[in-house]
């Protein structure tokens, strides 16, 4: 059996736009006698650090994306984690409560999205935009009470080594990478988002799936949290604000569908995210960082990768019909027929 | 122009460097009903689908009644007064019955610019009693019905253009008897009336009593034109392929014959609104067959027994693992398999690959304390892809580019990558031609062998009459009659108690 690559121009659009996206903000970012401001070694830091963040936790919520839902709930998820594990550590006194408290907030909103959107069969999206705007009144009242909260310093310099924290890093996203890539539970979520009602007569548990990939994108929100908590310092009213659609925008950037299915995969998050920092970076190198442009150009943006995201899967439902060797002629007119892959 | 209402002259279609239509002469005459037959790939669809406007012709020319005709689109043809049921059209799910068949003429219902649905619903009604078909629940969205009820709804919004020339592709594989008989009917008062009909199905016999005459087609050319009468099934078959096939492919012994051991144990099973104290036993090598009208229940015994329905009372026990099948994740864990009837919405995952597909039930004994190498899912995919000869460029073709007969390899193959005690299958020859039929077929004969328990629903009463050790009757939900391999096995004996 011959072996032939299947790379189609959709999947090289993710790397053709990160290409893109690095080199415009690159030469905008030019001020005569300073160079190149994007291409500085601490500005680059910068980038890897707040990509990290959202790699982290776009690495557990691609399970949900594959699934072909979405959870709109990491961004306040991490801010509530992050808001109790801090307090958590501060009242008692003992700064490593922070890890397993924050850890196990986010695993539990996420258990109970997942409960909700997979025993009820509630919409994922409608789900969690009630806990991102209910939840965010919660993180307000008990920020109002406590005020923000210091980490220990000792304890925060620890976390913010970069040894410690990019080794976190590695750790966990290997971790994730092999989960989706490599164990059922991928493999199952993938194959919800191709069609469920087919997942579901092959005898996949759909339901333990769909809560599993909830709590593993709150679990790794959780985990979020706590990156940006060292690295800030402290909890913040600005904590994960906007969050979940830098997630999202990673996740999409990179290439996965907004159905999920087998577009899918871990390696597109790693591009996508880039490509969101990139672009968030940019344009504040350039002067542009109100955030109403910000949020206006990444609103445009989801919008340009829904359409093409809707119109690829219009196409590829298409043109598979028939085999890559027997395209019509007339380019897009492809026959509905079966038959015509003999 | 004299008698004929369609003619096509030297009609050439390819895609890239295949023909899939050469040099095509057909003509139909008023009155006329009209098979066209041949293997997957053979080019029937593509003609069809160039008279129903959906593909264009590279050359060649047709007329309708006797002037020249090129369709763009199948709107095109509705207006020449061509209408189809075809495969790739099927409903619009979110709308109900009346709107799926007046969709696009609703401007005679409309008043002061607001479509009355009342009027179309009513519209709709009178179409379905006018041909004498049972008419769906019109409240209910098409979307959620069963695959025959949208079948008829397309069928009826053919009907209701008043066609001059109406093509059916594959439409009685999905009617039930009694759906089937009523339009034999139909196909017969259009004969009457004048109106001609293209019928294609992989059912020869079928084909052969309801047509005057047969087209067969191979390799995209015309290979020949017989009259129905006076043809056998195995002529055409023949034809088909090119040379002689033996018409047995069923079994060809007449004893009832499997081992004492019980595999599974259904008793007093009862789904509210669909079964009713079900009970029956399945034995090591047994081939259970199920068949009924198409409300009788079967499919949802199917679907009970793998654990995909709520059950409101009764056990369904598998005895070789003494446990309870509770969902359909238990079912698979415990060495049951279940190939479900509408195989592109229910079975398969159409837009990933061969590889996702074959390997997707066999994840628990791919993986590996936990990890599931893609080398390893390649090797089972790419062995079975070769045991079944299905046909694909490779492992990572996605299989909606391969034909019926491919897809439905895989589907049922790849139950048998896995160590099974019991095969669910739910009309598993539907919409596949002879060939792979006989295939399948020929599975199931080694399954039994293999002393694999096997349950086989079908719609198509010589299938399982063919393969049955026993045969399960239904009616209304319940079991109405219990026939024995050995006992009177005939068509006559079931249809008795079937209606």
């Amino acid at each position: 059996m011959k072996k032939k690559s299947r790379i189609t121009l959709y999947d090289l659009i993710p790397f053709i736009a990160f290409l893109a996206i690095f080199l415009v903000f690159t030469f905008l970012s030019y001020k005569p006698g300073k160079g190149f401001l994007m291409l500085r070694p601490a500005n680059l830091y910068t980038i890897v650090e707040q990509t990290m963040q959202v790699i982290l936790v776009a690495s557990g919520t691609i399970f949900v994306v594959a699934q072909g839902g979405i959870d709109l709930s990491v961004g306040v998820n991490l801010a509530l984690s992050g808001v109790i594990g801090t307090w958590a550590s501060v009242t008692t006194g003992i700064p490593w409560l922070l890890i397993p408290v924050t850890l196990s907030v986010g695993l539990v909103v996420g258990i109970i999205n997942g409960i909700i959107v997979g025993k009820f069969k509630v919409s994922s999206f409608m789900v969690t935009l009630a806990m991102m705007i209910g939840i965010r009144g919660l993180v307000n009242f008990i920020q109002a009470k406590i005020l923000a909260q210091r980490l220990d310093n000792a304890f925060q310099a620890l976390m913010n080594s970069t040894p410690v924290k990019i080794g976190m890093f590695i750790v966990v996203v290997a971790i994730m990478c092999y989960v989706f890539e490599f164990t059922k539970v991928g493999r199952y979520s993938r194959a919800i988002g191709e069609n469920e009602t087919t997942a579901k007569s092959i005898g996949i548990p759909v339901v333990k799936m769909k809560i599993i990939a909830f709590a593993l994108s709150g679990l790794l929100a959780g985990v979020g949290s706590i990156v940006s908590l060292v690295t800030i310092g402290s909890t913040s009213q600005q904590m994960g604000v906007f969050f979940e659609m830098r997630v999202a925008m990673g996740i999409f950037l990179g290439g996965v569908l907004v159905t999920g299915g087998s577009s899918a995969k871990f390696y597109k998050i790693l591009l996508g995210s880039f490509s969101i920092q990139i672009i968030v970076n940019g344009l504040a190198l350039i002067g542009k960082s109100d955030s109403y442009i910000s949020q206006s150009v990444q609103g445009i943006l989801l919008l340009l990768i829904l359409v093409i995201s809707a119109l690829s899967a219009n196409k590829r439902t298409k043109l598979r019909k028939t085999p890559a060797d027997a395209l019509p002629a007339e380019g897009g007119n492809a026959p509905e027929d079966k038959e015509t892959s003999e | 122009m004299s008698g004929n209402i369609l003619e096509i002259r030297g009609l050439d279609k390819h895609f890239g460097p295949t023909y899939a239509n050469q040099h095509i002469d057909f003509t139909l005459k008023k009155g006329e009903i009209r098979g066209l037959i041949g293997e997957n790939g053979s080019g029937k669809s593509t003609l069809i689908s160039q008279i129903a406007g959906m593909n264009i012709p590279d050359s060649g020319e047709m007329l309708v009644d006797g002037e020249a005709y090129s369709p763009k689109t199948p709107k095109d043809a509705n207006d020449r007064k061509i209408s189809m049921v075809l495969q790739e059209l099927g409903v619009i799910g979110n709308l109900n019955a009346g709107a799926n068949i007046f969709l696009g003429r609703m401007d005679r219902f409309k008043k002061f610019g607001l479509v009355s649905i009342k009027a179309c619903n009513q519209a709709a009604l009178d179409e379905f009693e006018k041909w004498d078909l049972p008419a769906p629940p019109l409240n209910k969205l098409t979307g959620s019905m069963m695959i025959e009820s949208r079948k008829l709804i397309e069928l009826v919004r053919a009907l209701a253009i008043e066609p001059d020339v109406l093509l059916l592709d594959e439409i009685t594989q999905s009617l039930s008897l009694n759906n089937r008989e009523r339009l034999y009917k139909i196909i017969n008062r259009l004969k009457d009336a004048g109106k001609s009909v293209i019928v294609m199905t992989h059912d020869v016999e079928e084909m052969i009593k309801i047509t005057d005459s047969i087209t067969v087609l191979r390799d995209g050319a015309v290979v020949g034109e017989v009259r129905s009468a006076n043809t056998t099934p195995d002529e055409i078959k023949s034809m088909m392929v090119g040379r002689t096939v033996s018409g047995e492919y069923y079994r060809t012994d007449h004893v009832a014959d499997f081992d004492e051991e019980v595999v599974l144990s259904v008793k007093d099973l009862n789904v509210s609104g669909e079964l009713e104290d079900i009970s029956f036993d399945v034995h090591g090598g047994e081939i259970l067959g199920f068949c009924g009208l198409s409300d009788s229940g079967i499919h949802d015994v199917a679907k009970a027994v793998f654990g995909l329905s709520k059950i409101t009372s009764g056990t369904i026990h598998l005895n070789t693992r003494n446990i309870d099948i509770l969902s359909p994740t238990h079912a698979l864990k415990n060495h049951v398999g279940y190939v479900p009837k509408d195989r592109d919405n229910e079975a398969l995952m159409i837009t990933s690959s061969v590889r996702e597909n074959m390997t997707m039930p066999s994840m628990t004994e791919l993986s590996r304390v936990g990890f599931i190498s893609p080398a390893s899912m390649n090797n089972l995919a790419t062995e079975m892809v070769e045991k079944l000869s299905v046909k694909c460029e490779d492992i990572f073709q996605p299989v909606n580019a391969l034909s019926g007969g491919n897809k439905q390899k895989i589907n049922l193959g790849r139950w048998l990558a896995k160590d099974l005690d019991l095969l669910i299958l739910d009309c598993p020859t539907r919409g596949v031609d002879v060939g792979v039929k006989a295939y399948i077929y020929q599975l199931m004969k080694e399954a039994k062998k293999e002393k694999i328990a096997t349950i086989l629903v079908s719609d198509e009463l010589t299938e399982v009459l063919g393969m049955s050790d026993r045969l399960m009757v239904m009616k209304d939900g319940k079991i109405t009659k219990i026939i024995r391999r050995d006992e009177d096995f005939t068509e006559n004996a079931v249809i008795g108690v079937m209606i």
